[in-house]
Formats: C-alpha cells, structure tokens, sequence
C-alpha cells in the first residue's frame, strides 16, 4: 500500500508561488487499476511524481511499507525508484541513440548489471509487450504504440511494486491505447499498484478506483466498476 | 558497471558525431603539438648527451688560461644556434695562399686562424663570446703543461695528452702561405685519437719518429697542396717531410662542414661520425684542413708558438670529478702554468640544463594549445547538458543515482580527450619524425630521432583522458544535481 498524507507542493516560478497540490491523503492499493483524473494544472501529474519518489513533497508524507519516502536521501529514493517504480510517460522518454533493446536494458546497464544478461532480461521484458522483432530499431523507427511499449517494457523490466502511467495513451489512436491500457491493466493480476493520470473519461470508466483532482485537492474519490 | 556506462557514453559520441570530432580535434591540435615539440626536444637532448658520451665523461680538457670562465657563454651561444663556428670553424681555408677573409670573421671560431692571426682587440668586437676559447688562444703565453707532471700531481688523472695549434707559413715549393698546424703530443695521440675524429692513415704511416722532420697531412690540406707520402714542404721555415695522409673525416662532418658556416654544425652534429663527434673539442682539430707535427718536435724546431695547445686528461674510474679538477688547479699553479680545467661533465650538465630550459619553454606554449581544446571540451559538455537534460530526466527516473548520471557524463568527456589524446599522439609523433628529417639539416643535427618513449606516451594518454574529464566535471556536476521533474519537463 503506497500512501500519501496531507501532502501538499508548492514551486516557486520566479516570483509567484504556483501551489499544485494543497493537501492530498490518498491511498493506493495494489492489483487495483487507479485514475486520477483532473484538468491541466490539478496536479495530477505532481501527485503521480510524488507517488515515484521522483519529487518529495513540500509539507505532508508519502509511505510504502512503513518507508517514508520523503526524509529519504536522494541515493536512497533513486534506489527507490530503480527497484520499485517504473514510469510510462505520455511522450515516451526513451533515449534516441540507443535501440529499443537498450532502452529495456538502460536501468539494468546504469545499475551494472553484465551486459549480456541485461539484455537478455530486456529481451523477455520485449516480449512481454510484443515487441520482440523490433528489438534492434531505434524510437525514431518506431511508431508511437511501439515506442510506448518499449516505454512500459522498461518500466517493467525490474518486475517493480508499482507502474505509474501519466497519460500513456495521450499521443496514440484509440485502438493503440485500447492495447496499451490492456497491457497496464492486466498488471494489476500481479498484485502491482498501477496508477494511471489522465484526462480521458473513457479511460475513468474502466477504472477500480477513480480520484479526481482539483485545483490540487481531492474533488471526488469512487470505487466503482468490479472493484474487488 | 563502468564497462556498461564506457558503452553508453561510446554511443553517445558517436550519435553525435560531428560535435564530438570537432571537439576532438581540439584536444588533437594540442596533444600533437606537445607531442612533437617534447619528442623532438628530448630527441635533441639525447643526440647531444650522446656526443658527450662518445667523448667520455671523465675526460678533463685543460683549455689555456681564462677559457673555461666563458664555458657557460660558449654553451649558451651555441644554443641559441648562433655559435655554428664557435665548435667547429676551425676550418682554414684550404688555399694555402688565401689567408683570412674578413667577412668570414664573423663566424668566429675557437681556433680559426682569424682569432690567431688577429689584434686582440679587433678579435673582442668581431668574434664576440662564441669565440672564448678561440680568444683566449689569441692572448696566451707560455701556458706550457707538463703532462707527465700533472699526471704525478693528480693521481686521480690515468692519462695525459696535448694537442697545440698554430699557424705557421707552409711553402711546397708550388703554393705557399698560412695553414693551421696541430701538435698532438705522442701520449695525446695513443690516448685520444677519437678527439682528432680518428687518426686514420690513409696512406704511408703515421709518425714513426719524435727526432725527425715528421708531417701528417689531412685530406683535403694534401689535395689543394699537392702533397704526397715522401714530399717535402717547410713549415715556419723548416724542412719536413710527409710520412702519412689521412683518410677523409666521414661524410657526415663533411656535409655539416659544406654549409657550417652557419648552422651550428658543431653542436649536435654527426652522431654517426664515429664517436669522434665533440661539442668541446671538434674545435681543437679538423683533421681534412690541418697538417700534424708531433708536439714534441714542434716545441723544438717551431718554437714557442706551440704552446698554445690543449691538454686532455682522463679521469680514473670513480674518481670525483670536481676533486680532481681542484687538485688539476693547484698542479697548473704549482707548474706555475696557465690553464682551466673543464669537465665534459660540466659542459654536459650546462648544455643539458640550457636544452631543458628551452624544451620547458616550448612545451608550455604547446600546453596553452592544449588548455584551448580543454575550454572547447568543456562548451561541448556544457552544452550537451543542456541538450541532453530530458535524457538525464530519464536516466534518473529509472533509477540512475546522482553519481552515476555524473560518472556517464564524465567518462564522456574524458573518452574524447582520451580518443584525442590518442589521436595526437599518433599525429604529434609523424610530425616529429618528419620534423626531424627537417629541422635536422638546418639545425645541424643531421641524423637524430625524436624519443617517444612509454613516459610520454602513458603521460600523455593519462593526461588528456584527466583533462577531458576535469574539462567536463562542472558541466557534469550540473547534469547530476538536475531535479527529475524539471528535466523531464524539458524539450
């Protein structure tokens, strides 16, 4: 369970406070399909940074498994995310110069892992998304469904405790998306915590827990659907 | 780990490829130049401190009284490549009948028949301080050494030998005129025919005997003379007979003679001459344009010129050098003789000095190329930090620590001052070599190789990889501290 208390950030642009989140306590349970809906600027984003542990919080917590995320040293949350996080972003964020197979492999090559078995990891990892003939090509000769794959193959390739999901299906056609949300979706079988950000209702539909965001504050919070 | 961010950062280069040979080619220029200037220096140095070595380091010259106090001008001014005549002009023009020529006279030249031939005081304004030994010659009197006592007053001395110069009037009966006459003593030539650049007879026989008329001919001096084993010619008035000629000096000392007017021939010429080439000593003889009486029978039937001559003395093994130079002092003042003793290790040690002294020099210049293509490397990284900060909001987002995102930027920037090290290495030692072969003539040090040796080459290698990593540790440093929101946020 990944939790946050009366979580609160605030950015200084220049001279202006810009506040993106005004207190937020939310739960996240695994193997349950999150959304977290909201228009731009409700800090749906932020909130999903902070769930990753790739921000901390100006005031409030965030928890997972009785850690407490945010008085954590920067190696300590990097460990973090290396082990426990992966991230799908809407743009991709794959890195150009290197193939789709390295990309898979990117965390596994910066922590040290031997080449060869990280590739072979990342090779499975492709696999899993369907992408195993593809493994050789680099983002820019991917389309945008594949390339998100490769996104969420990464994300997945050190088997984290959670997948976090900023409008993975934003740049794609609705049946591409359909096949990504699926894949995301079916993680939840693992018992992982999948968060998804989004602004898309017809994605809110499907959701197990629905959350929406406000003006950085929670506006409505629904189980809904099957949820178990 | 390192191998994995070694490959990342390969592939970062290469993605890039433009950008990153052009900041190559910067750190390139500077390594090449460091290069070649530090191989060719030290190849100078070598060539230089292998004459002395031919020469012997424990050979003591006791030049006539006062030279030796402009030893160091004398080392200085050849250096500076000026002194082309102070080691080697003393060459006499071969047509016996031609004396010197007062354009010539600039050249100066230790024993040049111009400093002997000339007032003393038109020899300070003309000669200047490439010609100490040469001026010193020119004023002394009766600085007659006896070897054998010297060599009783300074046990550490083994052997003992004279060579005196002079110019005495040579009539063939055909030609007549001025020629430098050398007077070797017989101990100087049993001890020291290397000094001479060989003693090779190259027909008849070398001196048979100290009471007759005896002359040795140089090659070039027989040629223009017309002389012959069996002639007989008069020197200072005196009949003497030619009992030997010699062989040619080697091509070598030929070449660096045809254009040594003003090349510095002396200095680092010839290493192939036979192990004769000598900084110090080419100057006592030219074995081509001289003629050989023995000293013995100079002192007797030339007179008291002859004693304008040079003593050679070796040094026991182990012995210390400066002792025995004070204790060959206090024997010249107790012979109540005229002298100063210089060590070749001296002049070795003063040349030695003044050519690391300029490699120095040098090499800091070419360090400045070097700093330049540091400043470009580190632009390179700076700017790549900025175009790759989403990239650096990636690694970090799957989990890179601040460290390694600074390592992976560092080992980038490192590998390209490494790749052009490398690169400048390669190019530095062609360039060398070529730059040999042409600096070589001109400078007169003939046939001399530039040393690359594994110092330079492991200093260098290490060197530009730190450079390219210092060069890139600010720019580094700052993609490692970027928050990963903010980078992912960027374009």
């Amino acid at each position: 369970m990944l939790a946050l208390i009366d979580v609160h950030k605030t950015y200084e642009m220049g001279e202006t406070k810009v506040h993106a989140l005004r207190g937020v306590t939310l739960e996240l349970p695994p193997g349950r399909f999150t959304v977290i809906m909201g228009h731009s600027g409700s800090g749906k984003s932020t909130l999903m940074h902070l769930a990753g542990c790739l921000d901390i919080p100006t005031v409030g917590h965030v928890q997972y498994a009785g850690l407490d995320l945010t008085t954590m040293s920067s190696r300590a949350r990097a460990d973090f995310r290396y082990s426990d996080v992966g991230f799908v972003f809407q743009k991709y964020n794959l890195v150009g110069n290197l193939t789709a197979l390295e990309n898979v492999a990117l965390p596994l090559l910066l922590r040290g892992e031997a080449s060869r078995q990280a590739h072979a990891r990342a090779a499975e990892a492709l696999d899993l998304v369907g992408l195993q003939d593809r493994a050789t090509h680099r983002p820019a000769k991917l389309s945008g469904g594949e390339q998100q794959r490769v996104a969420i193959a990464r994300a997945l390739i050190n088997d984290p405790t959670m997948l976090l999901a900023d409008e993975p299906t934003g740049n794609l056609d609705t049946a591409t998306g359909e096949h990504i949300l699926d894949l995301l979706r079916g993680l939840t079988s693992e018992e992982k915590i999948v968060l998804v950000v989004t602004h898309n209702p017809e994605i809110a539909e499907t959701a197990d827990l629905l959350v929406h965001l406000r003006d950085g504050r929670i506006a409505s919070h629904q189980v809904q659907g099957a949820g178990r | 780990m390192k191998m994995n961010l070694l490959r990342l950062a390969l592939k970062n280069i290469r993605s890039r490829r433009t950008r990153s040979w052009l900041t190559i080619l910067g750190v390139l220029v500077g390594v090449t130049a460091v290069v070649a200037l530090l191989s060719i220096g030290t190849g100078v140095q070598e060539a230089v401190l292998q004459q002395f070595e031919d020469i012997g380091y424990d050979i003591i010259v006791i030049a006539p009284m006062g030279a030796a106090g402009r030893a160091r001008d004398l080392t200085a001014g050849s250096m500076a490549g000026a002194a082309s005549g102070a080691m080697g002009a003393g060459r006499f023009g071969a047509t016996a009948t031609q004396p010197h020529d007062e354009a010539s006279s600039t050249t100066g030249g230790i024993f040049s028949p111009e400093n002997l031939g000339r007032e003393s005081s038109e020899d300070d304004a003309s000669t200047g301080p490439a010609s100490p030994i040469g001026e010193a010659l020119a004023r002394a009197v009766g600085s007659s050494l006896d070897t054998d006592l010297l060599l009783t007053r300074v046990p550490q001395l083994i052997e003992a030998g004279t060579l005196g110069t002079q110019i005495a009037a040579i009539d063939t009966g055909e030609t007549s005129g001025f020629l430098r006459v050398s007077t070797p003593s017989v101990e100087f030539l049993e001890s020291f025919p290397s000094v001479l650049g060989g003693f090779e007879i190259a027909s008849g026989s070398s001196f048979t005997s100290e009471s007759e008329n005896q002359v040795v001919v140089g090659a070039r001096s027989a040629e223009t003379l017309h002389l012959a084993v069996g002639d007989s010619l008069s020197i200072g008035g005196v009949s003497f007979t030619v009992v030997g000629i010699l062989e040619p000096a080697d091509q070598a000392s030929e070449e660096a003679q045809g254009d040594g007017a003003l090349s510095g021939q002396g200095l680092t010429q010839s290493l192939g001459s036979g192990g004769s080439a000598s900084l110090v000593l080419r100057g006592l003889t030219n074995t081509d344009d001289s003629l050989f009486v023995l000293n013995e029978r100079a002192a007797d039937v030339l007179g008291g010129r002859t004693t304008l001559g040079v003593t050679i003395t070796r040094v026991e093994a182990g012995a210390s050098i400066s002792d025995t130079v004070d204790a060959i002092n206090v024997a010249i003042a107790q012979q109540e003789a005229s002298g100063t003793p210089i060590s070749i290790q001296e002049v070795a040690d003063e040349i030695q000095g003044t050519l690391s002294l300029i490699e120095t020099v040098l090499a800091s210049i070419a360090a400045v190329a070097l700093i330049v293509g540091g400043v470009g490397l580190m632009n390179t990284m700076y700017t790549a930090v900025l175009e790759r900060t989403r990239e650096i909001g990636i690694l970090k987002s799957v989990g890179a620590r601040d460290g390694q995102v600074m390592t992976l930027f560092l080992i980038d920037s490192g590998l390209m001052g490494l790749i052009g090290g490398v690169l400048g290495l390669v190019l530095g030692s062609v360039l060398s070599l070529f730059g040999t072969r042409l600096l070589g003539p001109s400078l007169g040090v003939g046939s001399f190789s530039p040393v690359i040796d594994a110092g330079l080459i492991g200093s260098v290698l290490a060197f530009s990889f730190v450079l390219g990593a210092l060069s890139g540790a600010w720019p580094a440093w700052r993609a490692s501290r970027l928050n990963p929101v903010d980078a992912l946020a960027a374009e």
